[in-house]
């Protein structure tokens, strides 16, 4: 293996990290969207990574399963986003508090 | 014969039942009919059944009512003598009472209502006289007190009437309680509640315990027979229709309590102390009554204070030990009150429903039939001599005066005196409602023919009831005292000594009569005074209660209510409920739908989660 696991496990993290912060700072229901991508692809690079690692496919079918989820998820995410949009014609997230107590 | 004694009970049930159930689909004289007829049925088989009764009576069980272990409840009836006549007498007076009734609530909208629970009374009243045990027995004693609340109340749309069998039900229940404990102690000793096998039992019961149960019994008794102390509930009970006055408050129900004391005399005559107490109760409430009915102005005010004093002499009967003299006045009186009041629900009725003798005055003219029957029952409650009153008030007063020692004496001595109050009383009713001009201003409503016939029976009855127990004096042979096999009860003073007590009698009649004579003949407005008003209150004894017993009870109520329930077990609730409130509205303010927020949460929540699986795998 060329790369050594330390680097792929920094890269996920920092990705991770990048993912998250995004979900959590940014208010425009399309960027958390990408956000949660992010930490979703981050995993799978370890996941990847660790296949390689050990000399087992088990990572890499768990990979393809995660691709055919995400995409899933994603066009019902973004079916979510079109609907709310109609809704408040904005893709505000602090708009959408009906469920403040 | 079995079917003759099992109609007696079942023919007032069926009536009030169907009464009760179905009365008010009839059309309107049906239910009347009924319950006359029922009542009449029942009174013929009584009279059918009589003669059965005699010696050691006859006793019929119909079916076991409870059974549990040893312990077993018959319905079952002990007909012996002094049954057959109490009943002879409840169903021939209740008979009589029904059919003036008929006539009294004639124009009344709640008729059948009535008639159902007369009904109903008449059963219960059997009840307590048939019954062979003391639990059958006591389930009448408290149907007649059931019923009684609910007659008193009968025009219920009034408070006071309300109030006055509200009154009546708890002083009533106050005695019963006693009753019941008596009735459990009994059990507990003889482990039967028949009312033979505790008669049989009684010889072998120490003093003490005879003594203690005779006075829970005498208490019961007191409660259901106005004697003192728990006497105040008669006088109000008069707000009820007079049919139920004359009925439950002056022939029957009040003498339950005498009664009951006959039944058990037995187990009551073993301690001398405690018939010493019965005797002192009855002599007590009888003058005390006397006192109170000189200064009433309500016409049935006076004769419910007449009845207290007349049954305080059977107490006093019974105190003495004579069986036959407490039963022979109880009969007598049953008779000539009941006579009383109806007479005096015609008399009402003159006066243009006015109770206040005070606005009566020279009802003579108004009807001179209504007057000789009044006069009539009068005479006899006065014991005007040859009067039934005369002889079996005079048998008590004998039989007071051959005990022979000091405390007997004094009580015959009180006996006289309440028996001139007596007569006083009388003719002070008889002066201000019939002598002088009529004083009020209403025009008379006259009664119909219904109310006015069942009265004549009862003023032959109660004028000549004396035959039932007339002395050898009058060469009489003590029937009732014979029947109820009571010889022992028979009195064998000297001539003398019976020319002396009925001197005695006849005097103190005449005193009493020439007194209200000069007091009353002709009426006078005048303020009365702090000792007439002391009276009218009836001793204020109901202004004692009300010190003693009713505030104290309030105040405990109020604190209960206001302290205890809502200061504390509501503090409590209400402490718990707001607190709850509290927390979920400062716990509200975390979601506050804002949908970062809630994934900052959860990202912390995640740190936490991986922060304690980190530091226990370090540690």
């Amino acid at each position: 293996m060329i790369v050594p696991m330390e680097h792929l496990l920094i890269l996920a993290t920092l990705l991770f990290a990048l993912g998250l912060g995004c979900v959590l700072v940014r208010r425009n229901l399309i960027m958390i969207l990408i956000g949660v991508e992010i930490m979703i692809n981050s995993v799978g690079l370890v996941l990847v990574g660790a296949s390689a690692f050990w000399q087992q496919v088990d990572g890499q079918i768990m990979v393809l399963i995660l691709m055919a989820i995400t995409a899933a998820e994603v066009a019902i995410g973004l079916a979510l986003v079109v609907y709310l949009h109609q809704q408040k014609k904005s893709i505000d997230v602090g708009i959408f508090d009906e469920m403040r107590g | 014969m079995d079917i003759l004694l099992t109609l007696i009970l079942l023919l007032p049930l069926a009536g009030g039942v169907i009464n009760a159930c179905f009365g008010n689909r009839m059309p309107r004289p049906a239910p009347v009919f009924i319950a006359s007829g029922a009542v009449i049925g029942s009174f013929l088989a009584c009279l059918g059944s009589f003669t059965v009764a005699a010696g050691e009576g006859y006793r019929l069980v119909l079916f076991t009512w409870l059974k549990s272990g040893d312990f077993q409840a018959d319905i079952g009836l002990l007909y012996d003598p002094l049954a057959a006549i109490m009943a002879l007498m409840v169903t021939g007076v209740a008979s009589l009472i029904h059919l003036y009734a008929a006539g009294y609530m004639e124009d009344d909208p709640d008729q059948v209502r009535f008639f159902a629970l007369l009904n109903l009374f008449v059963f219960a009243m059997l009840t307590i006289v048939l019954a062979d045990n003391l639990l059958l027995l006591f389930l009448g004693w408290e149907g007649v007190g059931f019923c009684s609340y609910g007659l008193i109340g009968f025009w219920y749309r009034k408070t006071e009437n309300a109030d006055a069998g509200r009154k009546a039900f708890i002083v009533t229940r106050t005695g019963d309680l006693f009753f019941t404990v008596a009735l459990l102690w009994l059990f507990a000793i003889f482990g039967t509640v028949s009312i033979e096998g505790i008669n049989a039992g009684v010889a072998d019961l120490d003093l003490t315990t005879a003594t203690v149960i005779s006075l829970l019994l005498l208490f019961g008794a007191c409660g259901k027979s106005a004697q003192v102390p728990l006497m105040s509930w008669l006088p109000d009970a008069m707000a009820g229709p007079t049919p139920v006055s004359a009925l439950i408050h002056a022939a029957t129900m009040v003498t339950a309590g005498v009664y009951l004391l006959c039944r058990l005399f037995p187990l009551v005559s073993l301690s001398p102390l405690a018939l010493a107490v019965i005797a002192l109760i009855g002599i007590a409430t009888a003058f005390y009554a006397a006192t109170c009915a000189l200064a009433q102005n309500e016409i049935k005010r006076v004769l419910a204070y007449s009845t207290m004093s007349q049954v305080g002499y059977m107490f006093l009967a019974v105190g003495l030990g004579s069986v036959s003299a407490a039963m022979f006045h109880l009969l007598t009186h049953a008779f000539f009150k009941a006579l009383l009041f109806m007479t005096a629900g015609c008399l009402i009725n003159l006066a243009g429903h006015e109770n206040d003798i005070r606005r009566m005055g020279g009802m003579r003219q108004r009807s001179p039939l209504v007057f000789w029957l009044f006069i009539a029952g009068l005479l006899c409650l006065a014991g005007a001599p040859l009067t039934s009153g005369f002889f079996s008030k005079d048998l008590i007063l004998a039989t007071a005066f051959a005990h022979g020692d000091p405390f007997h004496l004094g009580l015959y001595g009180l006996g006289v005196a309440t028996a001139a109050l007596t007569s006083l009383y009388c003719f002070r009713l008889a002066y201000l409602v019939f002598a002088g001009d009529f004083r009020g201003e209403e025009l008379p409503h006259e009664p119909n023919s219904l109310m006015l016939w069942p009265l004549y029976p009862l003023a032959i009855i109660g004028l000549g009831a004396g035959l039932l127990n007339l002395p050898h004096l009058f060469a009489g042979g003590s029937w009732l005292s014979g029947w109820l096999d009571r010889s022992q009860d028979v009195l064998h003073l000297s001539l003398n000594t019976e020319y002396l007590l009925i001197a005695a009698a006849v005097a103190v009649f005449v005193l009493g009569w020439l007194v209200a004579g000069l007091r009353y003949r002709k009426y006078t407005e005048h303020q009365p005074s702090l000792v007439s008003r002391f009276l009218l209150s009836g001793w204020r004894v109901d202004n004692v209660f009300d010190v003693l017993l009713v505030q104290p009870f309030r105040n405990i109520g109020r604190f209960c209510s206001q302290g205890v329930e809502i200061g504390l077990i509501e503090g409590i609730l209400n402490g718990a409920a707001r607190g709850c409130t509290d927390l979920g509205s400062r716990l509200r303010g975390f979601a506050d739908g804002k949908v970062s927020a809630y994934l900052q949460g959860l990202v912390w929540g995640f740190v936490l989660i991986i922060g304690w699986f980190l530091l226990r795998a370090l540690i």
